[in-house]
C-alpha cells in the first residue's frame, strides 16, 4: 500500500507485456540524454533479442532508426545491435546489411571501427548462412554482393589514414584470410571459433558464392597483409597487430606458415626506419612472442631452423627456444596428416553438394596449395644455396668495404636495438644464416637465381590458369543477370541509392578472375623488375651537348610563351600557365629570365602566369626542405616586384596584390617594397601594402614594421609624414606598440651621442660619421618620438632624460621641435605635470619651454600653477635669490623688472598665499649690499630704480624702514644717499625723517664716504631750508666742503643763522660762523686738502672717477687737465673689466635694432655726442670711457624714472645727456625704452591677464636662451601684433647676446628666470 | 575525447605497491581503473631478502596486515609495508591476478618489462572473440615507495593525455613518444585483441 513511486512504476512495468514495455522504453529513449538512452536501448535489446526474439522483427525499424542519432555511442550501440540481431536471426542480414554498410562509411572513426569489428563477425555469419540457405533468392545474392563489396571496402581501409582504422582492418583481414582458406587437421583452432566457416566448408557448386573466387580472395587478402607489413612507413601498432595476425594465421592455417615465417625474417632484417627506439624494442618483443607461438605449432618443424635463428637474434636463450620447440615425433606426422586430410577433403566435397561444374575442382584445389608454398620458399632457399659457397673471406671483405659507402651517418634505431654480437662468427651455421639473410633481402629486392626458377614455374601456372578462363566467363553472364535484381532493404528510408553498389562486386570479380594465380607478392615483383634490368636507357639515347640542350629548351619555352593568344582562344590558358611555371621552376638557366621578362612586358594580362610561377617556385622550395634554398623564389619575387616598382604608372594594385599573396616576403623583396614606399607618388599605396603585411603576417610583422619605422625618419617629407601617420595608427595595436615605442626611444637615445651615429645617414653615407649634429639629424631622431608623444604621454620622461645628457646644439633643436607635440598633450596631461613636478636636473630649460608652449595661448590651469609653485619652493631658497641678484640685475632691464615684480609680489595684491622669498624692503637692502666688484653700479642703480617704480610696494613706510636699516650698515652703502633722495622725491612728507637720517649720518662721519658725502650734500641742497639745521651740525671742515660744492648755499644758510634769536646764535660755534661769513674770502685752499685727502683714501677707483668725470663733462677744458692723473691709475679700468663680454656682444647690436627703433628721430642728436666727447677725452675706446661716465652719472642721478619726468631737476648734473648717450651705444637702453612702454602697459593693463600674459610670453621667449637661432624660426614666432615690438627686441637681444654665453650661466640663474614666469601664473590664477 | 571513459588496468607483479599506488591516484582523478598482479603469488618483503612473505591471491590485504603486525610490527611499520597495506585495503579487499580477470580494458599499463611480457603472453594466449583492441604500455618503475609514487604520477599523466585525445588509437603513438622524451623513460607499447 505504501509503496514508493519507483516501486509502483516497477510493478507497473512488470504488469505490462514485453511488447508494451519495449514501446515504453523506445518512447523514453527518443527523449533522454545519451547516457540514459544507451541504458534504455540496452534494455530493449535484451528484451527483443534474448527475452522475446519474436518481437525483434516488430521493433527492428525503431531500433535501427537510432543509427542517425548524433551520439557516437548510440551509433555504436546500433552496430552492436545489428550484430546481435543478425546473429540471432540470420534472415535479418537481408534487411540490416545495408545499414551496416552505411555505418561503415560514417564520418566518425569510432563508428567505422565498430562497424569493421561487426563486419568481421557478420562476414562469417553471412557466408555461413547463405551457404546453408536452401535455394538462391535474389535478395540473398544481393546481400552477399553487398557483403563482398563491404569486405573490399574494409580491405581498402588498410590504407586508411587513421591508425586505429588500419588496426581494425588488419584484424578483419586476418579473420577473412582464415575464413577464406581451408581448415586442415593441423590447424590450431581456438575453441570459440570451432564452428566458424572456413573455405573447406564452402561447396563448390553454390549458385553465387564461388569456391575458387573465395579462395582467391583469401589469398589476395593474405598478399595484401604481407605487403602491408613490409611497408617501410608502417606504424608500430599496425606492425604489432599484423605480426599477431600473421602468427595467428600461421597457427590456424599452417599452409601459410612459410609466408609468415619468411615475412617475419624479412621484417627482422628490415625493421621500418620510421620506428623510434622504444618502438623497435616493442616490435622485437612482439616478434619474439609471436615467433614462439608459431614455433610451438607442430607444423613449424620445417622452419625451426629459421625461427630459432631469428629468436636467437632477438635475444632468446637457446634453452628457452628448445623448450618452446614441439617434440619432433609429432612433427613427423604432419606432412602425412596433411596429405591425408587433403585427400579426404577432396573426397568429401562432391558428396556435400550436387556438382554441376566439377571441372573447377582440380584446378582450384591444386593451384593454391602446392604451387604457392614451395615456390617462394625455394626462391629464398635456392638463392641461399647459391650464395653460401660464395661467402669466402675475400668476398665478404669486399662486400663489407663496398657497403661501408652506403652506411648512413647516424645509426638507425632499429639497428641499434637489434644488433647482437655474432657469437659464432665464421662457423658453418653462421655462414648459412648469413646466406639466408642475404637471400631474403635479394628475393624481396627481386634478384637472385631462386627467383628465376620460381618465375619459370609461375609461367607454367599461368598457362594452366588460362585454360580455366572460358568456364569462368560463362558463369559471369548468368551472374550478372541475377545481380541486377539485387535489392537492399530500406529500413529507415532513403537507402535505395545503395542498390547500384550491389552491382559493383560483380565487375570486380570479373576483373580479378582472369588474373593469373600469383603465389606471393615477391615473386610477382621479381618478374617485373627482372625484365627492366635488361633494358638500358643509356644504350638507346644519345647525349646532347649542354649548349644544344640550352638552346632547345629555351626555344621550346619561347614557343610556349608566344603561343599565348592561340592558347587563350582554345580556353586552355590555365594549362599553359601551369606548364610554363612547372617547366621553368624545374630547370635552371636562361628561361627563367625569359619568362620573367615576358611577364613584365605586360604584367597586367600576364599576372596569372606571374602568380603561378611564384607559387611554383615556392612549392619547389618547400619540397626541398630543409636543405632547399629560397634563392630561386627570391629572384622571381624580386624581379617581379622591381619590375612593377619601376613601371611608371599602374593603378590596379598589382604590386600590392603580389606582395600580399606572395607566400614569403624575402629580404630583397622587402627592399623593393621599401623603394616603392620611398616613391612620393606611391607612398600611400606602398605603405598601405606594408601595413597589410604587418597586420596579416604576424610571424614576421616586426621585420615589416621595421621598414615602416625606418621610413618615419626619411628625408622626404611626404614619405615621412605618411609613415608617421601609419605608425600612429599602428601604435594603437597592442602587439606592435612596444616595438614602435622601443624604436622611437632608441632613436631618441641617439641624441646623447656627441656626433650623429652613422645609422642616421643610411648605409651609403658612411663617410659622414664624424660630422656634427645638425638641425636635420636631430629632427630625424625625433620625428617618430614626437608623433607618439601625444598618444603616450608617459614617453615625455624619456625626452627629459635624453635632454639632460644632450649637447647644447641638440638641446636647442629639441626645444624648437617639441612645440606641436607638447601643445598636443595639453597642460592637463598628468605625465606632463609629473615632469614639471619632478623636473630632472638639467632639464629645467626643457620644462620651461614646455610650460611656455602650454601657456602660450591659454591661461595655465590651477594644477599647473600648483606644480610650478611647489617646484619653486623646492628649488629656490631665499639666499639663492640674493646670491643671484648681482647676475640677475645685469640682465635686460625688462627681465629685471619682471623678476622684481614677481619677487615683490606686485601682481598679487591682497592675502596671496604665495610667499615671496623676499620682502620688498629686503630686496632693496640686498641691492644696496651688492658688492660693487661683482656688479657694475649702473645695473644696481637701474635695479633700484625699478624698485622705486613700484610705488604701491615701496610705500613711505617701507622706504623709511629701508633707510633706517641701511643707516646701520657699516660701511655705509654707496647708494644710500641716492635712495634717500629718491625716497624724499617720492614722498616729500618723509622730510622730517630724512633730516633725522642726515643728522645721524653726521654722527657716523658721513664725509668719510665720498660718494655718500656727495649725496649728503646734494640732499641738503634739495631739502633746504629744512636741512639748514642739519648743516649747522657739521664740523667746520665739512661745512666748508659743502660750500665748496654748493657755494650758493652759503648765503641762505647765513641768512638763516642770522634770523636766529641771539640766544640761538650763541649755540653756533664761531668756527662755523667764520665759515658762514667767509663769503668774500676764498676758503678754497684750506678746504681742498680735505678733498684731496679723501681722494687719496679712496679704494674704489670707480668712486675716484665718479668724482672727477662729471666735472669733466661740465667744464670740458678744465677737466681735461684734471683727468690726466687718473688715467694713469690702473684701477681705472677695473669696473670695465666686469663686463667685457657683454660689451663685445653689444657692439653689433645697433644694426639689429634698427627696425625696432620706433623713434629714430630721437636718436640723431645723441649720436653726435659721443663724437664730441671722444675728441675731448682722447680715449682710445670711447665706449669704455662712457661706460665710466655713465656709471658715475647714474650714481648721482636718482631721476631715472621716466614716467615721472617732472621730478627731474636740472641742478643735478647731466642727468639726461649721459642717459641718451648710453642709449646710443647700448641697445640695452634702447630696449629699456621699449621696455618702458611695455612696463607702462603692464601697469595699465594689469587687470587684463591676457594682455599681460601675451607680453610675458614674448618675454618668456627671450628669457629662454636656447629658443631661437634661425631666422625662419623667428618668422614663425612673429605674428602677434600687440607685443610684436617687444618680441622682436627681445629676440634680437636674445639671439646675439646671450646665445652662447647663456650656456655658461649657472643653472640657478636659468632657473630663476624660469621662475619669473611662474610667478605671473601664480598671481593670475589666484586672482581668478 | 573518446566517448566513453577509458577502462584502465594497472598491473605490477604483486598488486601491492606500484599498481596500487597508481590505482589510488587514478581513481582519485576519476578514472575507471583496476589493478592487478601477474605473479603466481603475492610477495611482500620479509625480514631478509631471501625470506619474503608469500601469500596467494586469495588473501585479503587485511589478513596480510594482521599477519605482519603479528610477525614484526616494528619492522613492517618502519619499512612502510603496513602503511601500504593499510592504504590498499581502503581501495579494495584483496589483490587480483591479471591472468584471472576476464574483464575488458582499453588500456593496460604494466610497471615492469617482465610484467609486460606476462600480460602480452596472457592476452595473446586468450582466444580472440570481439577483436576489441587493448593497448598495453609498459612504464618501468622500480619497486619501492618513492618510485611508485613518481611512477603513479607518470601513469596518471599518460592516462590523462590519452583520455584527452580525440582519437586515441590514431594519436597514441605520437603521444607516447612525446611523453617518452619528456619523462626520459622508454615505453614499451603493444596492442592486443579480446
Amino acid at each position: 500500500m505504501d509503496r514508493s513511486p519507483e516501486e509502483g512504476e516497477t510493478s507497473h512495468m512488470i504488469d505490462m507485456t514485453t511488447s508494451e514495455k519495449v514501446v515504453d522504453l523506445l518512447n523514453q529513449a527518443a527523449l533522454i540524454p545519451t547516457d540514459e538512452k544507451l541504458a534504455v536501448l540496452k534494455q530493449v535489446q535484451e528484451l527483443i533479442i534474448n527475452k522475446d526474439p519474436s518481437l525483434l522483427d516488430n521493433f527492428l525499424d525503431e531500433m535501427i532508426a537510432f543509427q542517425t542519432d548524433k551520439s557516437i555511442e548510440v551509433k555504436k550501440f546500433v552496430i552492436g545491435f545489428i550484430e546481435e540481431a543478425c546473429k540471432r536471426d540470420n534472415e535479418l542480414l537481408l534487411r540490416l546489411i545495408a545499414n551496416l554498410n552505411m555505418l561503415l562509411k560514417d564520418e566518425s572513426v569510432n563508428v567505422v571501427k565498430k562497424a569493421i569489428l561487426t563486419l568481421t563477425q557478420l562476414y562469417k555469419v553471412t557466408l555461413q548462412w547463405l551457404l546453408r540457405a536452401k535455394g538462391a533468392s535474389d535478395m540473398q545474392e544481393a546481400c552477399w554482393d553487398m557483403v563482398t563489396q563491404m569486405k573490399e571496402d574494409v580491405l581498402a581501409q588498410l590504407d586508411s589514414e587513421n591508425d586505429g582504422v588500419r588496426t581494425h582492418a588488419i584484424k578483419f583481414t586476418e579473420a577473412l584470410i582464415i575464413s577464406l582458406s581451408a581448415r586442415t587437421s593441423d590447424s590450431d583452432i581456438p575453441k570459440r571459433q570451432e564452428g566458424d566457416i572456413s573455405l573447406d566448408k564452402v561447396p563448390k557448386d553454390h549458385p553465387y558464392i564461388r569456391y575458387d573466387v573465395l579462395c582467391e580472395e583469401g589469398k589476395s587478402a593474405l598478399e595484401k597483409m604481407l605487403k602491408f607489413m613490409v611497408h617501410p612507413a608502417i606504424s608500430s601498432i599496425n606492425l604489432t597487430t599484423a605480426l599477431g595476425s600473421l602468427a595467428s594465421i600461421a597457427r590456424q592455417r599452417p599452409m601459410f606458415m612459410s609466408e609468415v615465417v619468411q615475412s617475419f625474417e624479412t621484417l627482422h632484417a628490415n625493421l621500418p626506419p620510421t620506428l623510434a627506439k622504444s618502438q623497435v624494442s616493442s616490435v622485437r618483443k612482439n616478434l619474439k612472442l609471436h615467433l614462439v607461438a608459431v614455433l610451438k605449432h607442430p607444423c613449424s618443424l620445417e622452419y625451426q631452423g629459421q625461427i630459432s635463428t631469428l629468436l636467437l637474434d632477438l635475444g632468446m636463450p637457446q634453452s628457452e627456444i628448445t623448450r618452446s620447440t614441439p617434440v619432433v615425433r609429432e612433427q613427423r606426422k604432419r606432412p602425412r596428416h596433411e596429405q591425408y586430410t587433403e585427400g579426404k577433403k577432396v573426397k568429401m566435397e562432391p558428396t556435400m553438394m550436387e556438382d554441376d561444374e566439377d571441372k573447377e575442382e582440380p584446378a582450384s584445389l591444386t593451384a593454391p596449395k602446392p604451387a604457392a608454398v614451395p615456390v617462394v620458399q625455394s626462391a629464398i632457399d635456392v638463392t641461399a644455396e647459391f650464395l653460401r659457397p660464395l661467402l669466402n673471406p675475400q668476398n665478404v671483405a669486399n662486400l663489407v668495404l663496398i657497403s661501408m659507402v652506403y652506411l648512413p651517418d647516424v645509426m638507425p634505431a632499429s639497428f641499434q636495438a637489434t644488433y647482437t654480437p655474432v657469437e659464432s662468427a665464421g662457423t658453418d651455421a653462421q655462414i648459412k644464416h648469413l646466406a639466408r639473410m642475404m637471400a631474403t633481402q635479394m628475393t624481396s629486392a627481386g634478384i637472385g637465381p631462386g627467383l628465376e626458377k620460381s618465375k619459370a614455374r609461375e609461367d607454367d601456372t599461368c598457362k594452366e590458369e588460362a585454360n580455366e578462363e572460358d568456364s569462368v566467363s560463362k558463369d559471369l553472364i548468368i551472374k550478372r543477370k541475377v545481380a541486377k535484381k539485387g535489392q537492399a532493404i530500406s529500413v529507415v528510408g532513403g537507402y535505395s541509392e545503395n542498390v547500384p553498389t550491389v552491382e559493383i562486386p560483380t565487375p570486380a570479380i570479373v576483373k580479378r578472375l582472369p588474373e593469373p594465380i600469383v603465389p606471393t607478392a615477391q615473386t610477382k615483383m621479381t618478374g617485373a623488375t627482372g625484365r627492366k634490368k635488361v633494358f638500358r636507357l643509356s644504350d638507346v639515347v644519345q647525349t646532347l651537348s649542354d649548349a644544344q640542350i640550352e638552346t632547345l629548351t629555351s626555344k621550346a619555352i619561347k614557343r610556349i610563351l608566344h603561343s599565348e593568344k592561340a592558347i587563350a582562344q582554345s580556353g586552355m590558358s590555365h594549362v599553359r600557365v601551369k606548364l610554363l611555371s612547372r617547366l621553368v621552376t624545374q630547370f635552371d638557366g636562361r628561361m627563367k629570365e625569359d619568362v620573367l621578362a615576358f611577364i613584365l612586358e605586360d604584367i597586367r594580362t600576364r599576372s596569372d602566369l606571374a602568380f603561378s610561377l611564384l607559387y611554383q617556385e615556392y612549392n619547389t622550395y618547400l619540397s626541398q626542405l630543409p636543405s632547399g634554398l629560397l634563392e630561386s623564389y627570391e629572384h622571381c619575387l624580386y624581379t617581379l616586384l622591381s619590375g612593377l616598382q619601376e613601371k611608371p604608372e599602374q593603378r590596379d594594385g598589382l604590386f600590392t596584390k603580389l606582395v600580399l599573396e606572395a607566400p614569403i616576403i624575402t629580404e630583397s623583396a622587402l627592399e623593393v617594397i621599401r623603394r616603392y614606399c620611398e616613391d612620393e607618388s606611391r607612398v600611400y599605396l606602398g605603405m598601405t601594402t606594408l601595413k597589410e603585411l604587418i597586420i596579416k603576417r604576424p610571424s614576421r610583422q616586426f621585420q615589416y614594421l621595421h621598414v615602416l619605422l625606418d621610413l618615419s625618419s626619411h628625408e622626404k617629407e611626404k614619405v615621412r609624414t605618411t609613415a608617421l601617420s601609419f605608425l600612429k595608427r599602428m601604435y594603437e595595436k597592442d602587439q606592435l606598440r612596444d616595438y614602435i615605442e622601443k624604436f622611437a626611444l632608441n632613436y631618441l637615445q641617439l641624441l646623447v651621442h656627441p656626433n650623429p651615429p652613422s645609422l642616421l645617414f643610411g648605409a651609403d653615407k658612411d663617410t659622414e660619421v664624424a660630422s656634427p649634429w645638425t638641425e636635420e639629424t636631430v629632427r630625424q631622431c625625433l620625428f617618430l618620438y614626437l608623433s607618439l608623444l601625444p598618444l603616450n604621454h608617459r614617453l615625455v620622461h624619456e625626452l627629459a632624460s635624453v635632454y639632460t645628457e644632450a649637447i647644447a646644439d641638440i638641446k636647442r633643436s629639441v626645444l624648437r621641435a617639441i612645440e606641436q607635440p607638447i601643445r598636443g598633450m595639453g597642460m592637463n596631461s598628468p605625465e606632463l605635470l609629473l615632469l614639471v613636478e619632478n623636473c630632472p636636473k638639467g632639464a629645467e630649460t626643457l620644462v620651461t619651454r614646455c610650460l611656455h608652449i602650454l601657456t602660450d595661448k591659454v591661461p595655465p590651469s590651477p594644477e599647473l600653477v600648483e606644480r610650478v609653485r611647489d617646484l619653486y619652493h623646492k628649488r629656490v631658497p631665499d639666499n639663492e635669490v640674493i646670491q643671484a641678484l648681482p647676475k640677475l640685475i645685469k640682465l635686460n632691464p625688462i627681465v629685471v623688472k619682471e623678476v622684481f615684480n614677481r619677487l615683490l609680489g606686485t601682481q598679487h595684491s591682497e592675502g596671496s598665499s604665495s610667499v615671496s622669498p623676499l620682502t620688498p624692503g629686503d630686496l632693496l637692502i640686498a641691492l644696496h649690499n651688492i658688492d660693487s666688484t661683482k656688479c657694475d653700479m649702473k645695473s644696481i642703480i637701474k635695479a633700484t630704480n625699478l624698485c622705486f617704480g613700484e610705488k604701491n610696494v615701496y610705500t613711505s613706510e617701507v622706504l623709511a624702514v629701508v633707510m633706517q636699516q641701511l643707516m646701520e650698515h657699516s660701511p655705509l652703502p654707496i647708494l644710500l644717499m641716492r635712495t634717500v633722495i629718491q625716497s624724499l622725491t617720492m614722498y616729500p612728507r618723509l622730510g622730517g625723517f630724512v633730516m633725522n637720517i642726515l643728522s645721524r649720518l653726521i654722527v657716523k662721519q658721513v664725509w668719510k664716504y665720498p660718494k655718500v658725502w656727495e649725496g649728503f650734500v646734494k640732499c641738503c641742497q634739495r631739502t633746504k631750508p629744512q636741512s639748514y639745521s642739519v648743516l649747522l651740525q657739521l664740523p667746520p671742515a665739512q661745512l666748508t666742503s659743502v660750500f665748496e660744492r654748493c657755494p650758493e648755499m652759503r648765503d641762505p644758510l647765513l641768512q638763516h643763522v642770522l634770523s636766529f634769536t641771539p640766544h640761538q646764535q650763541a649755540h653756533i660755534p664761531t668756527s662755523i660762523m667764520t665759515i658762514l661769513e667767509a663769503n668774500k674770502k676764498s676758503p678754497v685752499k684750506p678746504v681742498e686738502p680735505v678733498v684731496e685727502q679723501e681722494i687719496e683714501t679712496l679704494t674704489a677707483p670707480a668712486a675716484t672717477v665718479s668724482e672727477m668725470v662729471p666735472t669733466a663733462t661740465l667744464k670740458e677744458p678744465e677737466m681735461e687737465v684734471q683727468h690726466e692723473p687718473f688715467q694713469h691709475e690702473p684701477f681705472q679700468h677695473e669696473p670695465v673689466q666686469h663686463e667685457p663680454v657683454q660689451q663685445e656682444s653689444f657692439q653689433p647690436e645697433p644694426f639689429q635694432h634698427k627696425p625696432v627703433q620706433h623713434e629714430p628721430v630721437q636718436h640723431k642728436p645723441f649720436e653726435h655726442r659721443p663724437v664730441q666727447q671722444e675728441q675731448v677725452q682722447h680715449e682710445p675706446v670711447p665706449q669704455e670711457s662712457f661706460q665710466h661716465e655713465q656709471v658715475q652719472h647714474e650714481l648721482l642721478q636718482p631721476e631715472t624714472i621716466r614716467h615721472e619726468p617732472v621730478q627731474r631737476e636740472a641742478a643735478i648734473m647731466h642727468e639726461e645727456e649721459p642717459m641718451e648717450q648710453e642709449e646710443d651705444f647700448e641697445p640695452v637702453i634702447q630696449e629699456e625704452g621699449v621696455g618702458t612702454v611695455s612696463q607702462v602697459e603692464l601697469e595699465r593693463d594689469s587687470d587684463t591677464p591676457s594682455l599681460t600674459l601675451r607680453q610675458l610670453t614674448s618675454h618668456q621667449r627671450f628669457l629662454n636662451p636656447n629658443l631661437q637661432t634661425s631666422r625662419s624660426q623667428r618668422e614663425m614666432l612673429k605674428p602677434r601684433p600687440p607685443a610684436q615690438r617687444l618680441t622682436a627686441a627681445a629676440r634680437t637681444w636674445n639671439d646675439k647676446r646671450t646665445q652662447d654665453k647663456i650656456r655658461v650661466w649657472p643653472q640657478q640663474l636659468i632657473f630663476l628666470r624660469f621662475l619669473v614666469k611662474r610667478f605671473v601664473f601664480v598671481g593670475m590664477s589666484l586672482r581668478k | 575525447m573518446p566517448s566513453h571513459p577509458l577502462r584502465v588496468a594497472v598491473v605490477c607483479s604483486s598488486n601491492q605497491n606500484r599498481s596500487m599506488e597508481a590505482h589510488n591516484i587514478l581513481s582519485k582523478r576519476g578514472f575507471d581503473v583496476r589493478s592487478f598482479g601477474t605473479g603466481s603469488h603475492v610477495k611482500l618483503p620479509g625480514p631478509a631478502p631471501d625470506k619474503p612473505n608469500v601469500y596467494d591471491f586469495k588473501t585479503t590485504y587485511e589478513q596480510m596486515y594482521n599477519d605482519l603486525v603479528r610477525k614484526d610490527k616494528e619492522l613492517y611499520t618502519q619499512n612502510g609495508i603496513l602503511h601500504m597495506l593499510d592504504r590498499n585495503k581502503r581501495i579494495k579487499s584483496k589483490p587480483e591476478r591479471f591472468q584471472n580477470c576476464k574483464d575488458k580494458f582499453d588500456l593496460v599499463i604494466t610497471c615492469e618489462e617482465r610484467v609486460y611480457d606476462q600480460v602480452l603472453e596472457d592476452l595473446s594466449s586468450r582466444e580472440q572473440e570481439t577483436l576489441q583492441p587493448v593497448h598495453v604500455i609498459n612504464v618501468d618503475i622500480q619497486d619501492n615507495h618513492e618510485e611508485a609514487t613518481l611512477g603513479a604520477f607518470l601513469i596518471c599523466e599518460l592516462c590523462q593525455c590519452i583520455q584527452h585525445t580525440d582519437d586515441m588509437e590514431n594519436e597514441i603513438d605520437e603521444l607516447l613518444q612525446e611523453l617518452e622524451e619528456k619523462s626520459n623513460r622508454p615505453f614499451l607499447h603493444s596492442v592486443c585483441f579480446y
